[in-house]
Order: C-alpha cells, then sequence, then structure tokens
C-alpha cells in the first residue's frame, strides 16, 4: 500500500498529472495520484478494476475535474480551461470509447465525416477524400455505407478509431480497446494502435487488463490500485518486481492486496453465532 | 448521406402542408369567410333596442348577405342605437323607405338586419340613414306574454290544498310553484301516480290569502320560458262558488310538449285556449 | 446532473424536478445560438418528431371530430339545433381537444422517442463521444429536439384541427343529412379567427409544444444512464407532460379568455 512510486520530472511529458485527488460518492478515486506519459510513446494504464483508469481518462479530457492537484496536456493545465478552450484541445485529443460510441443515427461515413462537418467548413469532395482515407487505414473503407447497427464489435470499433484520427490528434486514448474482441480482432486493433503510433508519431494512452497484447505493443506500463501509482516500469520486467501488488496482478492471484472478500463485519457475528469467549 | 434530401424534402413537406392546413382554418371555416372584401358603402339605422345584435352581424335582403354590421354605438342623449350598416358596393340600389328589422336566425340563432324593400323610387347614398327600423323582438318578452312570468312562491302562511288530475304531467316536481295570473299563489305538494285511473294525481297547496278561487278553474302544466321548469298555472273559472280545502280541479290541461306550443303559437296564436284533459275529468 | 432518487417526500422531489427543468431550459436557451449552425440537424429532427407524427395526429383527429359530429348531433337534435354541429364541432376542436389531444399524443408519440433517444445516447456514451469531439451536446442533441418540438405541435395541430372538422363534416353532414350549407355557413358565422383559431390553436399549441418537448428532452438528458433510467424515464416524460398539458391548458383558457 506504502509502494506509490513518485513519477520523476520529465519535460517531455505530453500529459503530467500531480497530485491528483478525487472524491466521488463519498470514496476516494485518486489519492495525489503523479502520473506522466511521454510523447510519442505507448503507455498502459493498468489496475484492478474500479481503481478509477476509466475516470483517469475523463480527468485528462477535462469530462471530470479533480477536487485538488492539476493535470497538464501539453502545457495547459486541463481544469484551468475555458470551454473554449478545452474544446479546442478535445480536438487534438482522439478518444476511442469502451463501446465505441458510433452515432447510431449515422452511417460509417458520416460517423467518420461527423467531426469534420462540425469543425471545419471543407468542401464535401475533401470531407470525402479524409474520411476514406482514414477508412482505408483502418481496412474498412468497404464498409463506408453500413450503419453501426450493422457492425461487429471489432468493426465498430475500428471505425471508432477512424474517427478518433479524422483530426490527426496528437493524443489518442483507447478506453479498454480489447474488451470483448476475438482474437482476430484484437490483432487487428493492436496493429492499428501500434501502426498509429509509429507511422504518425501519436502518442498513445491505452486503459486494459490483457497483458499479453499490452506487452507487444506498451513502452512503458502504470499500474494503478487504491488511488496511486503502485508500480510502473517496462513491461517486460514490471512484473518481476517484487512488489505484492505486481505479483497479484501479473500472476492473476485471487487474494492479495486486493482483498478477496469485499470488507464486511465479523463472519461469525453475521450468521448469528455467539463469540467466541462471549 | 443519401437520406438528407429525402428528409429535408419531407420536413419541407411537413412544414408547407401544416402552414397550408392552419391557412384553411383560418380563413374557410371562420367568420373571415363572411367579411365582406371590395368596396362597401355605410348606411346609418336607429334602433329602439337591438337585442343581442354584434358588429359583424350580417345584413340581409330576402335572406340574402348584402353587408354586415360595421359598429354600434349608442346616440348621444338619445335613447336608442345607431347602427351603421356597411353594405357592398354591388347592392347600391337600396330604396329610401326600406325597413329595416332586427330578427333572430333560427330560434336561439344569431341576430342579423333584414332589410325590407320599400317602393320609393329615390335610392339609398352613402351615409343616408334608413328612417324606418323595427327593433329587434326579444324572445323573453314574447314568451312572456305567452306565458305570463311569475317569480317564486312565497313562504306560505297558511295554505288550503286542492287536488289536481293531470293525463301527463311532463317533468313536473314536487315544490314546483303554482301560479295564477303569473303570480305565485301556492306549490305542488305531492305528485302520485293514480293505479287504478293510470294518470297523475297532483296536490296543490294554495296560500289561504288567495281563497277565492272560482271552483270551475282550470289547471295547467306549463314550462317557464323555452327550456326551463314547469310550473302548475290557474285559470280562473266564471263559478260563483270558491275553491275550498280538498276540493278537486276538474278542467285541467296536461303537460305540453315544446314544439306542440310553439306549433299551437304561431298558428292560432292565441295562447289562452282551454281545453279540457282526456280522460276521466271530462265534464 | 443525476437525479436524487433516495429523497422521500414528493413534494420536495417535484419541486426539485421542475427547479432542475427550469435551470435546464436556461442552458437550452443560452445554446440556441450555437445550434443555429446545427440547422441541419434541426431539420432533421422535424421530420422525425413533427412528419413521422402525421399519420397518428391525423387519424385521431378524424375519429374526434366524428364522435364529436356523432355526439353533438345526438344532443343537438333534443333542440331541433343539429345544424349547430359543425359551429360546436369546430369550437370545441379549436379551443380545447385540438391543442390538448394533439399535444398529448404528441407526449406519447414523440415525446417519449426523444427521451428514449436521449437516455440510450447517453448510455452508450455518444453523448460523451460529442464531448470528446468538441462538440456541444446540448447544441447539438437537446436544442434541434426542443426546437422540432416546439415548431412541429403548431403544425400539427392545425391538422389535427382539418382532420377533425373533416370528421365532423362527415358524421354530421355525409352520414346524418346535416345539410352541408348549413354546417359551413353557421361554422363560419359563429368561429372567429383571433379567440379560436389564433388563442385556441396557435398559442395554446406552442406553449404546449414547448413544454412537452422541455419535458421529454429533460428527461432524457438528465436521467441515468442504464436501461432502468431510460424506461423511468419514459414513463415520467408521459405522466409529467401530460399534468403540465392539462393545467396549463386551464391556466390558459383562464389567461386567453
Amino acid at each position: 500500500m506504502t509502494d506509490s512510486v513518485s513519477a520523476k520530472p520529465d519535460d517531455s511529458a505530453l500529459v503530467r498529472v500531480r497530485g491528483l485527488t478525487t472524491v466521488l460518492n463519498g470514496k476516494k478515486v485518486f489519492d495525489a495520484l503523479d502520473m506522466d506519459i511521454p510523447r510519442g510513446k505507448i503507455t498502459a494504464i493498468m489496475g484492478p478494476s474500479g481503481t478509477g483508469k476509466t475516470t483517469l481518462l475523463k480527468h485528462i479530457t477535462g469530462q471530470m475535474r479533480g477536487d485538488a492537484g492539476e493535470v497538464w496536456v501539453d502545457g495547459h493545465s486541463v481544469s484551468k480551461l475555458s470551454r473554449e478552450k478545452l474544446f479546442e484541445l478535445r480536438e487534438r485529443i482522439g478518444y476511442l470509447f469502451q463501446n465505441s460510441a458510433l452515432l447510431t443515427d449515422f452511417d460509417v461515413f458520416e460517423n467518420v465525416a461527423f467531426p469534420l462537418r462540425q469543425h471545419t467548413e471543407l468542401p464535401e469532395v475533401l470531407i470525402r477524400n479524409i474520411v476514406l482515407t482514414k477508412l482505408q487505414a483502418v481496412g474498412l473503407r468497404g464498409a463506408a455505407a453500413l450503419m453501426p447497427s450493422e457492425l461487429s464489435g471489432g468493426m465498430a470499433r475500428r471505425v471508432a478509431l477512424a474517427r478518433a484520427i479524422v483530426f490527426d490528434p496528437m493524443l489518442i486514448l483507447y478506453d479498454e480497446p480489447f474488451v470483448g474482441l476475438d482474437p482476430i480482432a484484437l490483432n487487428q486493433v493492436l496493429k492499428l494502435i501500434r501502426t498509429l503510433n509509429q507511422t504518425l508519431g501519436i502518442t498513445s494512452v491505452l486503459v486494459a487488463h490483457e497483458l499479453e497484447a499490452i506487452k507487444q505493443v506498451a513502452d512503458h506500463i502504470y499500474l494503478i490500485a487504491n488511488g496511486k501509482v503502485v508500480a510502473q516500469g517496462d513491461p517486460r520486467t514490471i512484473a518481476d518486481d517484487g512488489s505484492p501488488w505486481t505479483r497479484q496482478f501479473f500472476g492473476g492471484e485471487a487474494d492479495g492486496p486486493v482483498p478477496f472478500q469485499y470488507p464486511a463485519g465479523d463472519y461469525a457475528t453475521a450468521l448469528g453465532f455467539p463469540r467466541r469467549g462471549a | 448521406m443519401s437520406q438528407r434530401p429525402s428528409y429535408a424534402v419531407g420536413t419541407g413537406l411537413f412544414i408547407v402542408l401544416g402552414f397550408a392546413t392552419l391557412g384553411y382554418l383560418a380563413t374557410q371555416t371562420t367568420s373571415v369567410v363572411n367579411t365582406s372584401r371590395g368596396p362597401t358603402y355605410t348606411v346609418e339605422a336607429h334602433f329602439a333596442n337591438i337585442g343581442q345584435l354584434k358588429a359583424r352581424a350580417p345584413v340581409k335582403v330576402a335572406g340574402v348577405r348584402v353587408g354586415q354590421v360595421q359598429s354600434i354605438t349608442l346616440d348621444a342623449g338619445k335613447e336608442t342605437a345607431d347602427v351603421k350598416l356597411a353594405i357592398d358596393q354591388r347592392y347600391d340600389k337600396i330604396p329610401e323607405d326600406t325597413v329595416a328589422t332586427i330578427f333572430t336566425s333560427g330560434l336561439l340563432g344569431d341576430q342579423y338586419i333584414g332589410l325590407q324593400y320599400g317602393s320609393s323610387k329615390k335610392t339609398l347614398a352613402e351615409g343616408g340613414t334608413l328612417s324606418l327600423t323595427r327593433p329587434a323582438q326579444q324572445l323573453e318578452e314574447m314568451l312572456g306574454k305567452f306565458f305570463g312570468a311569475g317569480g317564486a312562491a312565497d313562504n306560505l302562511s297558511g295554505s288550503y290544498t286542492v287536488k289536481a288530475r293531470f293525463t301527463n304531467i311532463g317533468a313536473l316536481s314536487v315544490g314546483a310553484p303554482v301560479k295564477m295570473a303569473g303570480v305565485a299563489i301556492g306549490s305542488v305538494q305531492s305528485v302520485q301516480a293514480d293505479p287504478v285511473k293510470l294518470d297523475a294525481e297532483v296536490s296543490l297547496s294554495i296560500d289561504k290569502k288567495y281563497s277565492q278561487i272560482p271552483d270551475d278553474s282550470a289547471a295547467a302544466v306549463f314550462t317557464s320560458g323555452l327550456i326551463g321548469t314547469q310550473y302548475v298555472a290557474i285559470q280562473p273559472g266564471g263559478s260563483p262558488d270558491m275553491l275550498k280545502d280538498g276540493d278537486e280541479l276538474v278542467l285541467t290541461q296536461s303537460a305540453l310538449q315544446i314544439e306542440d306550443l310553439i306549433g299551437k303559437f304561431l298558428v292560432s296564436g292565441s295562447p289562452s285556449d282551454k281545453k279540457p284533459a282526456d280522460g276521466d275529468n271530462k265534464h | 446532473m443525476s437525479l436524487s432518487m433516495s429523497r422521500d417526500n414528493i413534494v420536495i422531489r417535484s419541486l426539485e424536478q421542475i427547479g432542475n427543468c427550469g435551470l435546464f431550459l436556461l442552458r437550452l436557451l443560452s445554446a440556441v445560438p450555437q445550434s443555429l449552425r446545427h440547422y441541419r440537424e434541426t431539420v432533421r429532427q422535424l421530420w422525425f418528431v413533427g412528419a413521422m407524427s402525421l399519420i397518428i395526429i391525423m387519424v385521431c383527429g378524424l375519429f374526434v371530430g366524428m364522435v364529436l359530429g356523432l355526439q353533438l348531433y345526438d344532443v343537438l337534435s333534443i333542440f331541433g339545433g343539429t345544424s349547430a354541429t359543425g359551429t360546436v364541432v369546430a369550437i370545441a376542436i379549436y379551443r380545447e381537444l385540438g391543442p390538448v389531444v394533439t399535444a398529448l399524443l404528441f407526449a406519447g408519440r414523440a415525446g417519449t422517442s426523444v427521451t428514449a433517444e436521449i437516455g440510450l445516447m447517453r448510455a452508450t456514451d455518444q453523448i460523451a463521444a460529442m464531448e470528446m469531439m468538441a462538440v456541444d451536446p446540448i447544441a447539438y442533441v437537446a436544442v434541434p429536439r426542443f426546437l422540432a418540438g416546439m415548431i412541429a405541435m403548431p403544425l400539427l395541430t392545425c391538422v389535427f384541427c382539418a382532420m377533425g372538422i373533416f370528421g365532423g363534416h362527415l358524421v354530421g353532414v355525409t352520414w346524418l343529412g346535416i345539410d352541408n350549407g348549413t354546417f359551413w355557413s353557421n361554422m363560419t358565422a359563429t368561429v372567429e379567427v383571433g379567440k379560436d383559431v389564433i388563442n385556441g390553436v396557435l398559442w395554446k399549441s406552442l406553449v404546449f409544444g414547448t413544454v412537452v418537448s422541455l419535458i421529454a428532452v429533460f428527461q432524457g438528458y438528465t436521467t441515468p444512464p442504464t436501461s432502468e433510467g431510460v424506461a423511468y424515464a419514459t414513463t415520467r416524460t408521459v405522466v409529467a407532460s401530460s399534468i403540465a398539458i392539462l393545467a396549463l391548458d386551464f391556466v390558459l383558457t383562464a389567461f386567453l379568455m
């Protein structure tokens, strides 16, 4: 529990989290969290369910604000930005939602074209070219006319990815990009994440549980639990750092620092047995 | 992509349809349709009583609409109403001695002005005055003449009871007034069906101070107003003997349906004919 | 924006809802200028809430007019006043039945679908995705639906009224044999543009449209983004809209008389 690793100051960090503390419904989600996400790298954030990984992404995009501490993205303190400035910043951040979040009213083409239509006055020909380029990049140019309801989970996620990169963002946040995908689709998404990072130099933040997949792409792993970073390091070596957290999490043990039992009162008392010695 | 024009066109159609309907409702189903368009000229008429006449009420000749009432004002210093009529320009041959009457369309309808042409060769000009007018006939007055208006029954100090038999009492109920010459003199005490004679036996409680009622007087079930409650009217006879407690009125007239009533009124013009009721009450 | 379901006092909860609804209206109104950029979306929503409700509105209007014609003929024949059927049908429809029944139908047909749609968009993160794409969801999702409802209601009410009068005419004139000319001339002699059509049809329906759309959008936007939340919200849309329509109808009638 005290294994909190303080992040080293790093000028090349695109996202810098300092002392972030957030209380939701009386529960401390983040407790003075520090984190640096380096430019041009793929950083994975892992941790037991319910530790606020998605919440952390929402702090980076300014959808949520912490009670204390700051989040800096490309030199801007997110919580201090006006709504207009925040929207300007968001145009440079791609976000891949867990359930893709495609607009059900529009077909695939219009979904990818949506940000362009909203923020630019580009001529239709140009919009068409940009959208088809992005769809080609995710391998779904042929699916342009389909409606979101006709797509499989993996295809929907790739369309969402095409939409997320339509403005060539500096940062992409992937929220559980591998959940519910078969091995083929998973590898397709994995390949896309790597390609986007390598060819376009897009900084990527990956929230996921799939250690094997993450080992293939991530440059750095943060393990968060109880509102703090409990371990970080190279994906190949992090499991061997000797902390009980990494041993439980990467070893997949049922009990450990994350208890099997949800906190409860005395078992014997709950069953109505008299306490020993009473 | 391809659906954009289709719903845009559909939405456009919807909006056009909505406004077209509004236009139709506003112009074809309302009094706007009756508003005179085109040139009109104004004439005046003075009425002693305009009844329920309103501005924009129609002006008709032989039942044909020729214009409408433009304004109604009270003549300064007089007890007459100054009604300005806007007549369509094409009906400009109205004789000077034309009579303007305020009529009611139907029994309960709105009022309008009817013009009955005179024989004069001169025609009315713009701003002219129709000097011959007939005021509104108040329905209440007409029916009042017919039925005799009456107030509510007084509190009775002492009373005596007489009986009357009717073949049909209509909607007469206990407590209904008993009137003579339109004045309430008592009330209905009880209404009972006679199982043997198959008619209705009505007990009338009459105030002691009206003890001078001839014993050959007739009782009739009348309706106050057009759709009002029913009451018993006593029509005095000529006998020297007076009614006493417990007597029976032998001459009765049962309740009439309103259609019969008006029909009778229109045909004979006389409301006062007495008729003996059918059945056992005949002499 | 999550609703506190824990308050047990229904009065406090209703007041809280009304207060939140009012604040939400301010948010909507302040986003109207911004949403003018998305006028295409408003047009699209007008198609969904307006044009797609036409069939049900027309059918119901026809039947309401027909039953009115039948009932009034029956009652008026007691007084020999069947010629007034057209007048009474028109006045009843213009002043009350047109705007009120249309608004109730609109709440059931379009209001619920707007609530469910927005609720599901929240549940499937579409709203959050718009936020992330730097598109204000109030301006893009809420306002177009609100404006579309406001515009569609008066137009639908007009169509309802026309169908109602047609229905009354069908029963009165075609089936029961009232004279065609009498039917229309009595109607045109009595019905007034200002008092009946403008006050009854237009003002009332505009107010009802605003209120129903506001409630529908508000419920969808503020419900917990779960399937139970969406189900509750659609129910609440119908209940709150119906109460609001009938209560406002009384207030408006008193005002406009």
